[in-house]
């Protein structure tokens, strides 16, 4: 069974007078454990691509299974609860609430999903060790390096074990040295079973992916398995 | 996910802006302070009224003359020399529901102790006059019916005129002229301060008898004629107390119709109510002015928490993205006003306090702050809280998480 099947995906977007197809009857199927990275220059509906596949944002036309589950008709409060137990994000810019510190903003998701205390903590210490970054757990955003910010990022995003977490260009506000081992952490977390999907537009990123998806136009150019 | 949960996020929300929520705050602490002060001022006014109209005697009837006439021209009501001693009698005799009366002739002197020289009132009157006004000497006696009989030139005075004329000495036994006349001070009456504008310690009472026959002299016309005439009535007889004393007057008066009645009938119960409606007054236009800063510090709320929510979009976008939802959102912000306008509302209550505490002390004013201005205020605080704060909050739940996530 696919994880995550889009079939004939149209998102129209209304911009003034004009109309914008994002994508265009878009299909795509995606299995558990899979790593894939999907390309393409931008204005080509990566982005959007993600965010339906995020249950950030609706459809306008088609269907989307999740785990065999057709999800196009669900309310926002239900989305809300897939991102949260289902899905996880990594932003370009990180995305952390800078008045919170790296535990506080791990422990969120976890707030959110209404575990008890006692239980979140030690999800959001394990997690914070996953990515190397017990050691600094109190610190404000601010008082950490881009690389660190990331992986408290990463922390947040798999602190609630999902099975898919979404990258958005994770690597783009690094220095390489910095983004190679990013991109360690993301290997090691396929390792362990998750399904990562990258949205990227860089080359280097994407090859440690398992599967390239090229988009153009909001349609699919190319679908390869390395 | 718990309230407790709820409130910590909130209150984080509140401590990531320390001064801006401080200044929103304060707002409200002015807010609510100034109604609990203004209603304490208030309140104490309407109290000093009521204990004032209960000083001066219980179960009341002031009866006073209509006005007189000199041509055409009114001279004001209790000026005309109608109303006579001769009346107070007939209504001691006739009528039943009348306990106490005492006939007065209030009039202003000139009174010299040796060197010393002061202008006040005398009032001329009866025995009677200390049980009715309940106002009693403190020192020596009051004039009695033997003084009255014989016409004794003696006098009480006043505290205020005692302190006037004789400074720290013991008045009583001394003499002292009053408009050239000679009398002695037999009695010194208690501190009773200033009811209904009548300074109570700055008078000196003599027999009314005595006054007849030296300071006040008879009216050509009606005779001895009073100023008024203090009936104290039966008790929970006062209506039959005035219909008993309008219909022996009226008979007394040859007048036949009501139109025509040369005199007028005041209950306590006219004062009291004439006292509540202006202290109502006042305390309605105090509130009222309470009540405006307290909007403009609603709408402070309101404003700040705005902002707030355009301020922080992009971090309601990553709240949603990671799973909060729709009532998570709204509560968290419905929450953060809540908390600040409460906030303010307890410190709004205790400097209000402080403030009506102060005002007692420094400009000697009674304030009251009864515990319904402090349950009120507290609960318009969690009012303004909610109702100034659901919109922004709902504004902030509604936001499209995409877009607030690419908000810079």
């Amino acid at each position: 069974m696919n994880l995550i099947e889009l079939k004939n995906i149209w998102r129209i977007y209304k911009q003034g007078p004009e109309t914008v197809n994002a994508l265009r009857e878009l299909s795509l199927q995606i299995k558990q454990g899979e790593y894939v990275a999907i390309m393409g220059a931008s204005g080509s509906g990566k982005s959007t691509l993600m965010n339906v596949i995020g249950c950030l944002d609706k459809a306008s036309a088609g269907t989307y299974l999740l785990e065999g589950q057709n999800i196009t008709q669900r309310t926002d409060d239900e989305l809300a609860t897939i991102r949260n137990k289902t899905i996880g994000f990594v932003f370009q810019q990180f995305n952390l609430l800078a008045s919170m510190t790296a535990l506080q903003n791990v422990l969120l998701p976890l707030v959110y999903a209404g575990m008890e205390k006692e239980k979140r903590l030690l999800s959001a210490k394990s997690a914070l060790k996953e990515v190397g970054l017990e050691e600094r757990m109190q610190h404000l955003p601010s008082e950490l390096s881009g690389g660190q910010q990331q992986r408290v990022a990463i922390a947040r995003a798999i602190v609630n074990k999902p099975r898919i977490l979404l990258a958005d260009e994770p690597t783009g506000a690094l220095d390489s040295n910095t983004a190679k081992d990013i991109m360690g952490i993301f290997n090691r977390l396929v390792d362990d079973g998750i399904t990562v999907i990258l949205v990227t537009h860089d080359a280097e990123t994407a090859s440690h992916a398992k599967r390239i998806i090229k988009l153009k136009d909001g349609k699919m150019l190319d679908d390869l398995m390395l | 996910m718990s309230t407790i949960e709820l409130f910590s996020i909130a209150w984080q929300g509140i401590l990531s802006n320390r001064l801006r929520s401080g200044l929103t705050v304060l707002g409200i602490i002015i807010g609510i302070a100034s109604v609990i002060t203004l209603l304490g001022i208030g309140q104490g006014a309407k109290m000093e009224a009521e204990k004032q109209v209960q000083a001066l005697g219980v179960n009341l009837i002031y009866i006073r003359p209509g006005a007189a006439n000199t041509a055409s021209i009114s001279q004001g009501q209790g000026t005309a020399p109608t109303l006579t001693y001769e009346d107070a009698l007939a209504i001691k005799q006739n009528c039943p529901a009348v306990e106490n009366v005492a006939a007065q002739y209030t009039i202003g002197f000139q009174v010299q102790h040796g060197e010393q020289n002061t202008i006040t009132n005398v009032t001329a009157t009866e025995p009677s006059y200390t049980d009715i006004r309940n106002f009693y000497p403190v020192s020596g006696r009051f004039f009695n019916q033997n003084d009255m009989k014989e016409g004794s030139r003696v006098c009480v005075i006043g505290d205020t005129v005692a302190l006037n004329l004789f400074g720290s000495d013991n008045p009583i036994k001394k003499q002292i002229l009053i408009r050239g006349e000679l009398f002695e001070i037999i009695g010194v009456m208690e501190h009773k301060g200033v009811t209904q504008s009548l300074d109570m310690d700055d008078q000196i009472f003599i027999p009314l008898t005595t006054g007849y026959a030296t300071l006040i002299g008879l009216n050509a016309v009606t005779g001895r004629s009073v100023r008024s005439i203090l009936v104290q009535c039966k008790k929970d007889e006062d209506m039959q107390a005035q219909f008993q004393i309008t219909n022996l007057l009226r008979l007394r008066h040859n007048i036949h119709s009501p139109d025509f009645d040369d005199f007028t009938l005041r209950t306590q119960m006219d004062i009291m109510q004439t006292a509540q409606s202006i202290t109502g007054v006042f305390s309605l236009l105090l509130g009222a002015t309470a009540g405006i800063s307290l909007l403009v510090g609603g709408i402070g709320i309101m404003n700040i928490m705005l902002v707030s929510v355009t301020e922080r979009t992009k971090e309601i976008g990553i709240r949603k993205a990671i799973g909060a939802k729709y009532s998570q959102i709204l509560s968290q912000f419905v929450i953060e006003a809540v908390l600040m306008s409460l906030t303010g509302g307890v410190a709004g209550i205790l400097l209000g306090i402080f403030g009506s505490t102060s005002i007692s002390q420094f400009a000697k004013w009674t304030t009251v702050v009864t515990p319904e201005s402090i349950i009120l205020s507290f609960l318009v605080s969690l009012a303004i809280g909610l109702f100034f704060g659901i919109y922004p909050a709902r504004k902030a739940a509604k936001l499209d998480p995409i877009v607030a996530l690419h908000m810079e």
